[in-house]
């Protein structure tokens, strides 16, 4: 009965043109949070360096051919790309400054050995478990990031020995050692794979492996640095781009395609988000509105009952949970075409060969959670003021 | 605040303590007027307060029943001051303390005779259904439990006003002037069952009017 006082025969033209606009502010509040996530998560996992992260050298000319200009970083260049706002951190790539071999150690695998080049990455970059990504002195074994292209050539190799070509898991599974030497000594480590890598060209060691042979089996040269790791912000790839254009730098092709196109969608989902916010929050308040009309309409009836004998919080709560439902029916439309919506957006990204992953996001069912929330507070807080403008 | 009085057959005391409302404080009173005297209305007594239109009998039920604040002086229900207490307290005592037939009706026009007082009943499930319409019957209202409150008569109205205050458990009930728009019969009627349930309940009232005393034999007489 007291809805029906309340809440009956009221002019819903209002009420329901709100809760249009508050169903679209919320599918697409719901729909931007989600792509926005998932095209942020979009790589991790799948490389090891971080998302955002690439590694670049300068560009070698004619000039640095000619030893006029020097392709190595000084402290100084390093520290005046680290300033820039866009740029969350640069880190040196050290290479080894001793002669390293590497050659398979396994009986189950014929004897292949090649004088390579490894490097190591500060540990912030690499998307590997710490605990694996280490080495001391007297370990067991070395671990290794490899070059995809290494197992390529390694694959090449067996199948020419006539042996079958290994995967990345068996490839994990056989020994390998180096040799490090200088002119007058020389020492075997063994070495394990623990990872794969496309973005790197050269075998990756942890820091204190490097260290070890750079100080015990160095050739005398002074350590150079080549090249240096960007971790650039998210949403503002674009910027990194600019300045590996005036510095001189440049960095892998399939690196810059990735992070440039993370940084359009994410951009352009950013927009959306922000409209979408301001949606909502229009739409929050013309509900809220459409409550202090409704309250407003409603004076006498809340005094009246007051009067008789009902107790304010009592005439609140009613108009409390009429709004929650309202919020809620609006919640549950925008779900509905949330989930038919993301299905359409999955299917375009997968037709242009963008495969983001197609699980629910927590953090958009978060910010519905959240806009719920705020707006019940709201209207509670709205419908206690109304209730006792009338005592 | 506790409403600490809830007991068995007794009925709360409501003193008036040289209260003044803001509004009248410029006219003159007498030595006998409940303006800025100290008056008790004694529990279980039926009293009626007559004067002239503007002296404030409306302000005299306003302000007894905690509806407004505006005045100089102090009225204690059972010795406590009614300022002191919360809304909740309001809510209880308006349920099972006072009971209130307004100058106005406070009705809601859009609910049904039927709607208007079970929203009333139900706070205190004092009476069934039946019996409502056995209380309309009594006052020849009875065929209008369906109809809207709104397209009811003055004098229709005003007798649903009554039994919405009849029903619930009250000490006192206070009415504004409540047969204004009513002939003598059915003035008669209402007083009689006002008055037997306020018998029942060991309950006083009192009952402002400009003059007619509805030949009913009053404990005594409030003036102002």
């Amino acid at each position: 009965m007291l809805n029906k006082l309340l809440f009956k025969n009221q002019d819903k033209k209002q009420l329901i043109i709100a809760m249009i606009g508050a169903f679209m502010g919320i599918t697409f509040l719901v729909t931007s949070i989600h792509f926005l996530i998932q095209v942020n998560d979009f790589g991790k996992g799948a490389e090891i360096l971080g998302p955002n992260t690439i590694i670049v050298q300068k560009k070698v000319s004619n000039s640095s051919t000619l030893g006029l200009t020097s392709t190595d970083f000084s402290e100084n260049e390093i520290e005046k790309i680290r300033s820039e706002k866009f740029i969350d951190d640069v880190k040196p790539v050290i290479s080894n400054n001793f002669d390293v071999s590497f050659e398979t150690a396994d009986p189950l695998v014929p004897r292949f050995r090649s004088d390579v080049f490894i490097q190591t990455i500060d540990p912030d970059f690499i998307d590997v478990k710490s605990s694996n990504w280490k080495w001391n002195e007297g370990d067991e074994f070395v671990p290794i990031i490899m070059p995809r292209d290494f197992l390529v050539m390694l694959n090449t190799f067996m199948s020419a020995s006539g042996i079958p070509q290994v995967s990345d898991d068996l490839a994990m599974k056989i020994k390998f050692k180096f040799t490090l030497s200088n002119q007058t000594d020389k020492e075997w480590v063994d070495a394990r794979i623990i990872g794969f890598t496309n973005e790197v060209s050269a075998i990756l060691v942890p820091e204190t492996f490097m260290t070890y042979g750079n100080t015990k089996y160095s050739n005398g040269t002074d350590q150079k640095i080549t090249q240096v790791m960007i971790s650039g912000k998210e949403s503002e790839f674009g910027l990194v781009e600019e300045l590996l254009e005036k510095k001189g730098l440049e960095s892998k092709n399939s690196q810059m395609v990735v992070g440039r196109l993370k940084s359009i969608i994410g951009t352009l989902f950013f927009v959306v988000l922000g409209i979408s916010i301001i949606a909502v929050f229009v739409s929050g308040l013309v509900l809220i509105q459409y409550l202090q009309l409704l309250m407003s309409k409603n004076a006498y009836e809340v005094r009246t009952l007051m009067r008789i004998g009902y107790r304010p919080s009592e005439i609140v709560w009613k108009f409390f949970i009429y709004f929650t439902k309202i919020f809620g029916i609006v919640a549950l439309l925008g779900i509905s075409l949330f989930i038919p919506l993301k299905l359409i957006i999955d299917d375009v990204f997968q037709s242009g060969g963008i495969y983001i992953d197609e699980s629910f996001t927590i953090g958009s069912i978060g910010a519905l959670i959240l806009a719920y929330v705020l707006f019940t507070v709201a209207s509670y807080l709205t419908a206690k003021k109304g209730v006792f403008n009338e005592y | 605040m506790i409403i600490d009085f809830c007991y068995q057959n007794h009925t709360m005391k409501i003193e008036l303590k040289k209260v003044m409302p803001f509004p009248l404080a410029s006219i003159k009173h007498s030595d006998e007027s409940i303006w800025g005297n100290d008056i008790i209305l004694e529990p279980s007594k039926k009293i009626i307060l007559n004067a002239s239109s503007g002296k404030g009998k409306s302000t005299f039920t306003t302000t007894t029943t905690g509806l407004r604040n505006d005045y100089d002086g102090d009225i204690m229900y059972e010795g406590i001051n009614i300022k002191s207490y919360s809304p909740d307290d309001w809510s209880l005592i308006r349920q099972e303390k006072i009971s209130t037939v307004f100058q106005d009706l406070q009705l809601f026009p859009k609910l049904t005779v039927k709607e208007n007082l079970l929203l009333k009943n139900s706070l205190t499930d004092t009476y069934t259904e039946i019996e409502l319409i056995q209380l309309l019957e009594k006052l020849e209202i009875d065929d209008k439990w369906t109809q809207l409150c709104g397209l009811l008569s003055m004098g229709q109205q005003q007798r649903v006003a009554i039994i919405r205050a009849l029903s619930q458990p009250f000490e006192w009930l206070i009415m504004d002037e409540p047969f204004s728009h009513l002939d003598v019969d059915n003035t008669n009627r209402c007083l009689a069952m006002i008055d037997e349930r306020a018998t029942k309940l060991n309950a006083g009232f009192v009952l402002t009017t400009l003059g007619d005393f509805h030949n009913f034999n009053y404990d005594y007489e409030l003036k102002l």
